[in-house]
């Protein structure tokens, strides 16, 4: 109960930064997206895109499998949330192979690697219009930074 | 009016990306972090016959194999905390760009990984990314 409250109160009072599970979670993907970026630049040396994307679907396999077997195989039942989640994988999938073919072309590498970076900008403006979610000033201004940090990495 | 190729793969690029990152917070908005991970890669692996690369995948040397493995169990654990993060209340606006900041670990392990040392430009980039990260989640 206690612990339930204290997830509401940090929902409630996004101030409390060091606080928040979300926080930390997200400092979670970021320093393990770290690792797998800089693995595919390691394995990427040798072998072509598509192949470090088959490679790299059979190394979440055990992720799942692990969880899988944590959860005792029980999986809600949610149509839509099932939906959502598989759409997730394809969509994925058809956004880094649309790179590849953009790659392909005789385009602006570095021109297309910063366009295509900057993705999280999408989420953000859907999220404004369609999820109705909102956020300080002071957020959009580390949005700003957030773009110029991604430019620069992807330069 | 023209529009190059790699400009419409880009656009389909970064626009089913982005329609990820507000997916993914739908679909947690419906199931678990560890069941919206599960789908995620059953979507995977609806692609993984048109990226199947014949005998070839035997010709890669082992370290190289085994990096390329161990990239995907790296993105899916950080795949599960992204979830996690949005089952717990975060917006998809702020953790989506907030994750997006991946490259700072990188830029951070290159000089001790690869012995590539940071330019100054990408040093610029660093310290944005985490006035970002401080502001984006005040």
């Amino acid at each position: 109960m206690q612990r339930e409250m204290q997830g509401e109160a940090v929902v409630a009072a996004p101030r409390q930064r060091w606080n928040a599970r979300w926080f930390w979670y997200s400092i979670i993907c970021v320093l393990c997206w770290g690792g797998w970026a800089l693995l595919s630049k390691l394995g990427s040396r040798e072998i072509p895109p598509g192949t470090m994307q088959f490679l790299f679907t059979v190394g979440t396999i055990p992720v799942c499998l692990a969880l899988l077997i944590g959860r005792r195989g029980k999986l809600e039942k949610s149509p839509r949330g099932i939906t959502y989640g598989v759409l997730n994988g394809i969509l994925s999938g058809v956004g880094g192979l649309a790179l590849f073919a953009a790659y392909h072309t005789n385009g602006n590498t570095s021109l297309i690697t910063v366009a295509t970076a900057l993705y999280p900008m999408i989420t953000v403006v859907l999220a404004i219009s369609i999820l109705r979610e909102r956020f300080r000033p002071i957020q959009a201004l580390g949005l700003v930074f957030a773009a110029i940090a991604i430019v620069i990495f992807s330069l | 009016m023209h529009f190059p190729p790699w400009l419409w793969y880009s656009a389909i690029t970064v626009l089913a990306w982005g329609v990820v990152g507000l997916l993914q917070k739908l679909s947690t908005n419906h199931i678990s972090a560890e069941s919206s991970l599960i789908w995620l890669v059953v979507g995977f692996l609806v692609l993984e016959p048109l990226l199947y690369p014949g005998s070839a995948l035997f010709h890669y040397s082992g370290w190289n194999l085994t990096w390329a493995l161990l990239s995907g169990v790296l993105n899916a654990l950080g795949a599960w905390a992204l979830f996690a993060a949005l089952k717990s209340g975060g917006k998809a606006s702020i953790v989506a760009p907030l994750t997006a900041l991946y490259p700072l670990v990188v830029i951070m392990l290159v000089p001790f990984v690869l012995h590539e040392s940071i330019t100054r430009l990408q040093g610029v980039g660093v310290v944005c990314a985490l006035i970002a990260v401080v502001l984006l989640s005040a």
